[in-house]
């Protein structure tokens, strides 16, 4: 903060005034960079999908996007802010991914599909994972992706909210079989270009409409709630000088926190990159084998699970073997992203909750969020935010579960002191 | 009144906010001590339903104070 305040007149006050923790920040910086160089020798598309990760979580900490709130909040107290942010991103992305969809399978009208793109079953297994998430995340206070980069700020609670993510996929790993034969195996994927003859055209059309429509809804809801925002009055800085102004652009990108809505059309731009580079945006898949992987070291292996591999989105992007894989780079660059904004803003703290009932709620909610997330084949990111853009059907049927889990998990906190 | 909710993330924060100014009814400040950022923004927009204003003071350290005040002044 201290640094916002005076021009910087040479690198040695830059260094005095520079809190400490964006000393750490550049540490870290550095060894994220590092890192890629390492990664780039496994297979060269790593280091930017670990960039991008990265740049994910610096955007999720600035915007301080959490899927769970954005949920929540709708049936908690009317409040669409970061539903609005998620509808810009979806937007964005809906068409970034539409142009590199076409370039794959330009004619969708033959039946087939985008190998990367999260097109996901639909049907009872979507509901019920959606529903559980949906019911989880609001109990653990986070989804995935919040877990991970809240875990990055310092929230001991989410280390273990992460943790009860990983027993709960290692629930489902053990069950998956049985839901593959019980109803998975008989459910379609349904694209949008493809089934409903379409083409790019009116899949893109009609998944805007429906986003339109849901932004309505939403500011609809927000006007019946009563709620209003008072611009927070602040100081007006001085900019006439280059070093004020670039004083001012420091502090907006890395102290004070985003809109919304910014945060959602960069998230949006950023799951399109990872798609061109390679595949979308998804956090789950990575879990999920860091999951298998414990359960095998404890000589409790899950069976082979029928079909998966067969099915794309986040479970198509746990391949590879060793510690470096594309889902390892998507996932884990979260951490170091978030951990820099984080520190660049002085806001980097380790947060015990006083009250222990939160570690029952963390944990609780995220063994339920994980055995959703193995069932849904996605988490919030995976099976929502990258799934609508890809023109699938899943999406929206998950988005619908999610909702009426995260209306459920608002009934339960209200009664959780 | 003041409420220490270090430690405690969204939605209660928000909701012992709430609380607060509904059985204060206006007769006094609701001074929120955080270290939770998302509750900068969910606080402020509950103020003006219960009749408040709000102030966000930033302490360092990742830690805010919010002082609601009732409108009309103490």
């Amino acid at each position: 903060m201290e640094l916002t305040n005076e021009t910087p007149k040479g690198l040695s006050t830059l260094l005095r005034n520079m809190p400490r923790q964006s000393m750490i920040a550049v540490l870290v910086l550095f060894g994220a960079l590092g890192l890629a160089v390492v990664m780039s020798r496994t297979e060269s598309i790593l280091a930017p999908l670990w960039l991008l990760a990265m740049a994910a979580g610096f955007t999720l900490q600035r915007s301080r996007f959490c899927f769970a709130s954005a949920f929540r909040d709708l049936f908690l107290f009317g409040s669409s802010r970061i539903m609005k942010g998620i509808i810009v991103g979806l937007a964005v992305a809906t068409i970034g991914f539409a142009i590199n969809m076409y370039s794959q399978v330009p004619f969708p009208g033959f039946g087939v599909l985008p190998g990367e793109a999260n097109i996901l079953p639909v049907g009872l297994s979507t509901i019920v994972g959606g529903l559980l998430f949906g019911f989880g995340m609001v109990i653990s206070g986070g989804c995935v992706s919040g877990s991970l980069y809240r875990m990055a700020e310092g929230y001991v609670a989410s280390w273990v909210s992460v943790g009860g993510i990983l027993i709960g996929l290692g629930f489902l790993s053990q069950t998956w079989n049985w839901w593959w034969q019980f109803t998975i195996s008989r459910e379609p994927m349904l694209w949008i270009p493809s089934k409903f003859s379409l083409g790019y055209g009116g899949g893109v059309t009609l998944t805007l409409a429906g986003l339109l429509i849901a932004f309505l809804l939403f500011l609809w809801l927000e006007s019946r709630s009563g709620l209003s925002v008072a611009d927070i009055p602040r100081k007006k800085e001085p900019d006439d000088t280059l070093g004020q102004k670039l004083s001012i652009l420091w502090s907006s990108v890395f102290l004070r926190g985003w809109p919304a809505v910014v945060g959602g059309g960069v998230l949006g731009v950023i799951g399109v990159l990872m798609y061109m580079v390679h595949m979308p945006w998804g956090v789950t898949g990575e879990l999920a084998r860091f999951s298998n992987t414990i359960m095998s070291t404890l000589n409790f292996a899950p069976s082979e699970a029928i079909g998966l591999s067969d099915l794309g989105g986040c479970s198509g992007q746990s391949d590879g073997t060793g510690l470096f894989t594309h889902s390892f780079a998507v996932t884990v660059g979260l951490l170091p992203g978030a951990l820099v904004g984080a520190l660049f803003a002085s806001e980097f703290k380790l947060r015990f909750p006083r009250n222990p009932k939160r570690y029952a709620q963390a944990l609780g909610g995220g063994i339920i969020m994980g055995y959703g997330a193995g069932l849904g084949i996605g988490c919030t990111v995976g099976a929502f935010f990258s799934s609508i853009p890809s023109l699938s059907i899943s999406g929206w049927l998950f988005a619908f579960a999610l909702s009426g889990g995260a209306f459920l998990g608002v009934q339960a906190i209200k009664r959780i002191a | 009144m003041e409420l220490d909710v270090r430690g405690e993330i969204c939605p209660y924060p928000m909701l012992k906010a709430v609380e607060a100014m509904k059985k204060l009814k206006g007769e006094d400040n609701v001074v929120v001590i955080t270290d939770h950022a998302p509750c900068l923004e969910t606080i402020p927009p509950q103020a003006s339903r219960y009749g408040y204003t709000y102030q966000v003071e930033e302490n360092g350290g990742a830690e805010w104070t919010i002082t609601l005040t009732p409108n009309g002044g103490m």
